[in-house]
């Protein structure tokens, strides 16, 4: 499903995301190490690495959960370093969580509707007079909301928007976290395993998803991903981290049979055998 | 402002060198009090990130509980039996009774909420000071009772070896009581630290506060392990009740919602969940409101001490001893 | 998936293993089952409740409140009514911190002093300064929403516990500042001290003057009102459900767009800002404020009111101010109803007992707890000495009531004091344990250990709280507090929370 695309390279634009020598380090433990990482506009990129290459850090520097100890991240040209969380989002990156972090005891559209927060305007003052504009702005935070959640068919739909979101199986949850990504209208989605613990038909149609995100939702998609065969699936481009450094780029198929890939994931010997 | 200032550098003046060391010692052992407190609420901290509002009010019931040892053997202007076994009594029968509360409170208070919202055991945990604070106001009908601890050990009520000094720091005397508070304080911490840092139970303590779901996989009786933890911090605060009761005198229902409170800044102050840090901290807490109470006055002691305590806390929240905590995502 | 969603029973197509709908459904089926579960009146409550709009919700609690003048005296308006509306919108304000936006706020309690201190600064002859109601009342509400952003600021980097100690030390400073500090400032003592400040004006609205409780009520029932109609449209707008992605979950709110920092001082904010009207109605409406109103007590009375209204819940809240009033003013020393208070707390304990299920086991526990009453007297009056039963109860209105307790409770005589200060502290003690044991206990050992417990409950309620009422009420609410923790942490109107699945 994944048609090959130009490769970074070749096209003329600017890229849509952009590290520059960025370092993180936890305590003198480098995390990150002098990465440069680039994701052009409406470009599928994948990370991989095993545990602990820190991909996951890779995900919160961009977010703005912490700060880069140095280095440059930048959005469309614009620098998102000392930036809260919340003005990155409204930049326009949004992402998931790995271990997922829904609002348990929300409605399912409720979840939605909250991360709309910050493209709405209407304070407290009009709230309490609810006058015809904070209505209007209400209707309209729940048409995206449900347009949203149309996105996944039937899963989401229905009688389960009124439902509490703990009461939904873990697949829809991943596919939840994903609409409350998507409803703070990002520019690129920053999807952390989103396969992770879904058995194989689920994560078939996870990667069926990813690219209809791309093809019809129009973002931009940086995922972090171990399972293979999704990473094979959707990726425009795949990189390999491994302690926080970047061993290998280009297309699955080079990043799979380069050597510091397969010596990252199985140790030394492996890749000698091999 | 100015006037306030001008005021207390003219005390500090005026109570020269001397005044300065009294208010030194005072602090000492007023801080060796908090340090036991403090301990409590660390070790609670530590192991069921729950601050455990009613672990002052504890201390309050082992100061009630050794005066009521005290009253059994006939008061102390006429006990029954000789000094030094009555303070043995006094302190076995507070720190067990204590003890057995604070195990108690723990399994009938806060146990059924292990899995509850985070709130649910701090508002329990308000629930059962304001209990118990209540409910001793209702069994000593709101009265102070004192110690007499001044004609403790002497005949017919005449003045007792407690507040004989045993030895005189420029001017300054150093009582019988002073010794035996920071003495058995720093006793009661050592043997502290050696059961966290050489036992089994102490092991097992460390690793529950670590990750208690990972502990119970390796077999430990996380259940017993909190009981034991809330025991032995019940134990100190019942030790720390009677030494206040023979070291000040008077015993109050209310006394320990400020100790408590104060007790517990010093376990945020030391960083929370380090022993060392708590014993460091209580010392300097004591150390504070006695200078406070010194310079500045006492009707602002307070207000200095809870002052310097939410500044400390808004500027360096883990406290002097912790680590800076990394928030994992 | 081409059938129509939420039809139990029908198999998912094949192909489509990966949807769990027994999973899901089966929470649909659950919380049906529950609706379905309850029957005839109650059901029809709640149903009513659940299907009326939130206007007429509303409406229903004006149109209750503006009858009670009507049946109550003045000074039962006073502590009944007035007290009861006052503590509501407190509690309302407290609700904002503590259950929208989930901040455990220890400190609310100063905000009220703040603003009754304000308009008593500013409406009293303690500076002279007699300013009308339309300036004092926003004045007092800057003020203290002043002092919630300073302090909201201060500690909003905090979480958790730490924000709950910062924010008591908070009301400590206060209390010590107001209480023992008190500077002077042009000669006189700013807060008055323990003494306070005395004689404030009314409250004064372009000359109209609130004199009469009565008026005073209504104007809280407007203010009730509006507080509860405004937090409610606040509650169901974006900043209402930033409030509760911020509550479930904060780091996930921020990195959803939502300004964590700013929306926990907008809830302090705007908590400190009710305190503080509240508090200006307090100082006008009791004449008087005095250092000793601001503390620890009056704290517990709110939480205790948020909580058994279920947090979060504006209508819980107001539930729960009702129930805790009104039951704290029955219990109150200077209650003229001493008839009422005997049968709130024996009704109480038998309306508990009897949501046991089934129900022949609540009627088996009662009369067994009234046999067991008569055995324990008839042994103790028969082998001790006589002045172990000849006690008398704190005067009650009704002779036969008194004289039925005191053939069946045991109540040593009030004049021997001595020994039975003792007999009073072990019996309260023994009710402790007795009480502790009974929740360890299951089966029918918990229902035999539950007939001596209740007769102990109604013999320390004889001799021990009913002879003092105040000290009663606080100690019930300390243990309402644990008691609804452990089992109905979500209060009356409260929904469960989920926290881990």
């Amino acid at each position: 499903m994944a048609e090959p695309q130009p490769s970074p390279e070749s096209t003329q634009t600017k890229p849509l995301l952009e590290l520059e020598g960025v370092w993180k380090s936890f305590g003198g433990l480098v995390v990150i190490d002098n990465l440069d990482l680039a994701v052009n506009e409406n470009e599928i990129v994948s990370v991989i690495g095993p545990n602990g290459a820190g991909k996951t850090t890779l995900f919160n520097l961009i977010t703005g959960i912490y700060p880069p100890d140095s280095g440059a991240i930048r959005l469309d040209g614009e620098s998102l370093v000392g930036l809260p969380p919340h003005k990155i989002a409204r930049r326009g990156a949004a992402r998931t969580f790995q271990t997922l972090r829904l609002f348990l005891n929300m409605t399912v559209i409720e979840n939605v509707m909250a991360s709309q927060y910050g493209q709405t305007k209407v304070g407290i003052a009009r709230a309490m007079l609810r006058t015809p504009g904070m209505r209007r702005e209400e209707r309209e935070i729940r048409a995206r909301a449900e347009e949203k959640l149309a996105f996944f068919g039937e899963r989401l739909m229905g009688y389960r928007w009124d439902q509490p979101a703990y009461s939904l199986s873990y697949a829809n949850r991943r596919r939840l976290e994903i609409a409350r990504a998507m409803a703070t209208e990002p520019r690129i989605l920053l999807l952390d395993e989103p396969a992770a613990g879904m058995n194989p038909s689920e994560t078939h149609e996870i990667t069926e998803l990813i690219g209809k995100l791309r093809d019809d939702g129009g973002y931009t998609i940086l995922v972090i991903e171990h399972d293979m065969h999704v990473v094979e699936g959707i990726s425009d481009r795949v990189v390999a981290l491994d302690h926080g450094v970047k061993i290998a780029e280009g297309t699955f198929e080079a990043v799979a049979t380069n050597p510091r890939v397969v010596e990252a994931y199985l140790g030394t010997s492996a890749a000698v055998t091999k | 402002m100015h006037l306030l200032l001008f005021n207390i550098i003219d005390q500090i003046r005026s109570l020269g060198w001397g005044g300065a060391f009294e208010l030194l010692r005072n602090g000492i052992v007023l801080g060796s009090l908090y340090s036991l407190i403090a301990l409590g609420y660390t070790m609670i901290y530590g192991i069921l990130k729950l601050l455990n509002f009613a672990h002052g009010d504890v201390y309050m019931v082992g100061a009630f509980l050794g005066f009521g040892v005290l009253t059994a053997f006939g008061g102390a202007l006429n006990p029954g039996i000789g000094l030094v076994p009555l303070i043995i009594i006094m302190f076995a029968v507070a720190m067990l009774g204590s003890g057995v509360l604070g195990v108690g409170i723990e399994r009938f208070a806060y146990r059924p909420l292990r899995n509850a919202p985070r709130i649910a055991p701090l508002i329990a945990a308000l629930g059962v000071s304001f209990f118990l604070e209540n409910s001793a106001q209702l069994m000593t009908n709101g009265f102070q009772y004192n110690y007499d601890a001044f004609q403790l050990g002497g005949k017919n009520g005449n003045f007792g070896p407690l507040f004989d000094p045993v030895f005189t720091v420029a001017g300054n005397p150093v009582t019988v009581v002073q010794v035996l508070v920071v003495g058995s304080a720093v006793t009661l911490m050592a043997a502290l630290i050696f059961l966290v840092s050489r036992t089994r139970l102490g092991k097992a303590m460390r690793a529950t506060a670590f990750d208690q779901e990972a502990a119970s996989m390796m077999g430990i009786d996380t259940d017993r392990v909190i009981s034991s933890t809330f025991f032995i911090a019940s134990v100190l605060a019942g030790a720390a009740g009677v030494m206040y009761g023979l070291y000040i005198g008077t015993t109050f229902y209310f006394m320990g919602f400020l100790a408590g409170l104060k007790a517990f800044t010093a376990a945020v102050v030391g960083g929370i969940g380090s022993i060392v840090g708590a014993m460091v901290a209580g010392v300097l807490v004591g150390l504070i409101e006695s200078y406070a109470i010194g310079y500045v006055g006492g009707q602002w002691s307070d207000i200095v001490v809870f002052g310097i305590l939410i500044l400390f806390m808004i500027v360096r929240p883990t406290g002097l001893f912790g680590a800076q905590a990394i928030q994992k995502v | 998936m081409s059938e129509a969603p939420g039809t139990p029973g029908v198999t998912p197509p094949p192909g489509d293993p990966t949807e769990s709908r027994i999973g899901v459904d089966s929470w649909v089926a659950q919380a049906e089952g529950r609706r379905a579960r309850r029957r005839g009146p109650a059901r029809l409550l709640a149903r009513g409740w659940e299907w009326s709009p939130d206007p007429v919700k509303l409406l229903l609690f004006v149109g209750l409140a503006s009858t009670l003048p009507f049946w109550l005296n003045e000074g039962d308006l006073f502590n009944f009514g007035l007290f009861t509306l006052l503590y509501v919108a407190l509690a309302l304000g407290l609700n904002v911190v503590v259950g929208f936006a989930g901040l455990l706020d220890l400190g609310y309690v100063a905000f009220f002093g703040i603003g009754a201190y304000t308009y008593a600064l500013l409406s009293s002859s303690h500076y002279g300064i007699h300013w009308p109601a339309e300036a004092t009342i926003p004045i007092s509400m800057a003020v203290a929403a002043l002092a919630g952003l300073i302090l909201g600021s201060a500690s909003r980097r905090l979480l958790g516990d730490y924000l709950a100690i910062v924010t008591l030390f908070f009301l400590q400073a206060f209390a010590a500042f107001t209480n023992t500090a008190n500077p002077t400032v042009h000669g006189v003592g700013l807060t008055g001290g323990p003494n306070g400040i005395a004689n404030l004006d009314p409250l004064t609205f372009f000359g109209y003057k609130l004199n009469s409780t009565k008026q005073q009520y209504f104007f809280l029932v407007i203010v009730v009102a509006v507080v509860a109609a405004a937090l409610h449209f606040i509650n169901q707008s974006r900043t209402g459900r930033a409030f509760r992605a911020l509550r479930e979950d904060p780091l996930a709110a921020e990195v959803m767009s939502i300004p964590v920092n700013r929306l926990k001082l907008l809830a302090f904010v705007l908590g400190a800002a009710i305190a503080g009207l509240c508090g200006t109605i307090f100082a006008a409406s009791f004449t008087a404020v005095t250092a000793g109103s601001f503390g620890v007590p009056l704290l517990i009375l709110l939480y205790a009111i948020i909580i058994l209204g279920g947090l979060g819940s504006i209508a819980g809240v107001i539930l729960g101010g009702f129930v805790i009033n009104i039951s704290s003013q029955f219990l109150a020393p200077q209650n003229d109803h001493p008839d009422v208070k005997r049968w709130l707390f024996y009704g109480t304990i038998v309306l508990i007992v009897a949501l046991m299920k089934p129900w022949y086991r609540a009627v088996l526990v009662l009369a067994a707890t009234i046999a067991f009453g008569y055995a324990v007297h008839a042994i103790v009056s028969a082998t001790t000495v006589a002045t172990w039963t000849t006690g008398a109860p704190v005067a009650a209105g009704s002779r036969s009531i008194r004289d039925g307790i005191q053939g069946w409770v045991v109540m040593p005589h009030a004049t021997a004091t001595g020994p039975h200060v003792n007999f009073n502290t072990c019996l309260y003690i023994g009710l402790v344990v007795a009480a502790v044991t009974v929740r360890s206990l299951s089966g029918w050992w918990r229902l035999a250990a539950l007939v001596p417990t209740l007769y102990l409950t109604a013999m320390v309620w004889e001799n021990i709280l009913a002879q003092n009422p105040s000290v009663t009420a606080l100690i019930l609410f300390g243990a309402m507090l644990i008691a609804l923790m452990t089992v109905r942490p979500q209060g009356l109107l409260g929904t469960a929370r989920v926290e881990i699945v």
